[in-house]
């Protein structure tokens, strides 16, 4: 088990070196100079040139993806472009807010799934079933960024209950609680569709096998059934789909920060490509792959914590 | 103590299971015996109230003389575990792959029988033993891949008993399990049943572990019971030609290489394909002209025994003259 591990964590390593390289590449083929940005049209060619030699970019590119790396492994992402502050500070005054997001969102993500996708399964083939296929159908149907506007418009400015958007920060808990309701709802509720059939699905896959027969012999009701049994035998799928489904959180975040007016990443990834600030924007899509690797690293690790028989199988 | 009377099982296409009456009283080991398709395990599954949905029950079944037919899923729920128990075909799939065995028997004991955590892993520790599982202590912790085929049935019937059940049903127990194995788990199930005054149905179609196992037997075919009585007289002497049938095919080693093992030919007709009269008819060497035709009453061949059998009919008849 250890060697898979082991095993899992070089592989984890190595996707992310290579992410590095090719965000690094990519940002460094892109059109648009630095100093043109930073010092404005009118400047003349000698200013920005002896700009471009104090930010280093008159280096080799091998030297500045080093000279990146290593200043990103101690937590410096270099200077703001547009900001002239360190991206490090940019990025950390905004991730608490883009965090509880996509944990939330995660979370609510989850759970509705579960209890959808356990109920369908649980009514297989009657109108309860029909009910919540069809519901779920519709959600996936639904982009996230329409649901949003649909609503902003029923809970905000109609009905006047939650905040259209905006973030007064954490001094307020029950204010800030408040503008992430819709947030979170207009991400889970088209991510939990998509989970909910794979729920039921599986589920359904397991209420066939003996041992659910067993569990029922034994006198235990349906529900103690459903959750203790059938539910953890049908985790293995589940999670594959979580962890590719938190790439989708990731980016639907950049999304609904841009229709919520949340000051979070998403919002800064935006702002800095529209201010062609390379540098933060270079930092950001490292870190939300970073994000994305991980959480495939930690869906790896959670197939040998579900089921003792990958333990050994997996070595 | 259970008591079935003129229970009958319908699905949309027709009966699957005609007529069943049946008795196992504590400490009683009752057989049941037929091929595949003769509706043993439905039987099985109705005492359970298991019967799967689109099927209707008629008839009575009384477990500790409260009646059980049409009663609903809570009231079954409540007798599953504590008065009749069962255990299954297949140990390798029967298991919950996810927990450790020791978890899976505490279960019961905690959710119906209220014991703490210490005290249910010290009771199932006890089952284990009694289960004759080798090496108790270390198998509690392991999951279900990690055992044999038999560790892993008698875990079963460790967790079948955990609850301290009146019946322990047992659907075709050693099926999937090799010669040896099978034969020590008949022993084991004789053994706990005397110990614990607890009734046994036994149900197979091997008749070399009915034979071993019980002291009454049921012979089903097509749904209907074609004969009943004394396991050791009923297969001394079967009176019925579907009994007569499945006896002559069992391999023995003297008459190995000196003859074909005989065979019923054919198999089960599915229930809406099955003869309106005799349900062997069509199968059946002796038959005469009104075996398809019309159905065969019972004939009682000793105390407590009968067959049915239109053979049988005749030859009373012809007695009585």
């Amino acid at each position: 088990m250890s060697y898979f591990i082991a095993r899992r964590l070089a592989g984890f390593l190595l996707t992310l070196w290579a992410v590095s390289v090719v965000v690094f590449a990519v940002m460094n083929v892109l059109p648009g100079d630095p100093a043109l940005t930073i010092l404005g049209i009118d400047s003349t060619e000698e200013a920005r040139a002896a700009l471009r030699a104090r930010l280093g970019l008159d280096q080799p590119v091998i030297l500045r993806y080093l000279d990146w790396v290593a200043g990103a492994l101690r937590g410096d992402f270099g200077e703001s472009y547009s900001f002239g502050v360190p991206v490090s500070g940019l990025i950390a005054e905004r991730l608490p807010l883009t965090f509880s997001l996509a944990l939330s969102g995660m979370v609510v993500t989850v759970l509705l799934a579960l209890v959808l996708g356990i109920t369908a399964a649980a009514r297989h083939g009657r109108p309860g079933d029909w009910g919540i296929m069809l519901l779920s159908q519709m959600g996936i149907a639904i982009p996230a960024f329409w649901l949003s506007m649909l609503l902003v418009l029923l809970f905000a400015v109609k009905l006047r209950w939650l905040p259209p958007g905006g973030f007064p920060g954490w001094g307020d808990p029950v204010a800030a609680l408040r503008s992430l309701v819709l947030p979170t709802a207009a991400l889970a509720l088209v991510q939990s569709a998509v989970l909910a059939r794979v729920t039921r699905s599986a589920a359904l896959e397991v209420m066939r096998l003996d041992f659910v027969r067993t569990a029922r012999a034994t006198g235990f009701g349906s529900r103690h059934v459903l959750w203790r049994h059938v539910l953890p035998n049908a985790l293995v799928p589940i999670v594959t789909i979580v962890g590719l489904q938190f790439a989708g959180l990731v980016t639907g975040t950049i999304v609904i920060e841009n229709v919520f007016y949340l000051p979070g990443l998403g919002r800064l990834l935006f702002q800095s490509i529209a201010n062609r600030d390379l540098i933060t924007v270079q930092a950001l899509v490292m870190l939300f792959a970073a994000l994305v690797v991980t959480a495939n690293f930690l869906v790896d690790i959670a197939y040998v914590v579900i089921d003792p028989r990958l333990r050994e199988a997996r070595g | 103590m259970i008591e079935v009377e003129g229970l009958s099982i319908t699905s949309a296409a027709g009966p699957i299971l005609r007529d069943v009456g049946l008795h196992v009283a504590p400490g009683e080991r009752l057989g049941v015996v037929g091929e595949s398709g003769s509706g043993k395990t439905l039987l099985a599954m109705s005492l359970m109230g298991m019967v799967p949905d689109g099927l209707s029950v008629t008839g009575s079944i009384r477990i500790d003389g409260a009646e059980m037919c049409g009663a609903d899923e809570s009231a079954w729920r409540r007798l599953r575990a504590r008065r009749m128990a069962m255990i299954f075909q297949e140990p390798m799939s029967a298991l919950n792959p996810l927990r450790r065995v020791g978890d899976t028997v505490a279960e019961p004991l905690i959710r119906h029988l209220g014991l703490a955590p210490r005290a249910a892993r010290d009771k199932a520790l006890a089952l284990f033993d009694e289960t004759g599982i080798l090496d108790p202590e270390r198998r509690l912790s392991q999951y279900p891949h990690q055992l044999s085929g038999g560790q892993r049935q008698r875990v079963l019937i460790a967790l079948a008993l955990a609850c301290d059940p009146e019946l322990l049903i047992a659907d075709e127990p050693t099926t999937a399990l090799d010669a040896n194995v099978a034969l020590r788990i008949t022993r084991l199930l004789v053994r706990l049943a005397e110990e614990r005054r607890m009734g046994l149905l036994f149900i197979s179609h091997d008749l070399a572990a009915v034979s071993r196992t019980t002291e009454r037997l049921m012979v089903m075919y097509g749904g209907d019971v074609v004969e009943t009585g004394a396991t050791a007289e009923v297969l001394r002497a079967p009176a019925h030609p579907y009994t007569a049938g499945l006896l002559s095919a069992r391999p023995s080693l003297a008459a190995h290489g000196k003859r074909r093992l005989p065979t019923i030919p054919g198999s089960v007709p599915p229930p809406q394909e099955l003869p309106r009269g005799c349900r062997f008819s069509g199968r059946c060497g002796q038959e005469i002209a009104r075996c398809a035709a019309e159905m065969p009453q019972p004939v009682t061949t000793a105390p407590d025994s009968w067959a049915a059998c239109h053979l049988l009919q005749a030859r009373a008849k012809g007695a009585g003259a």
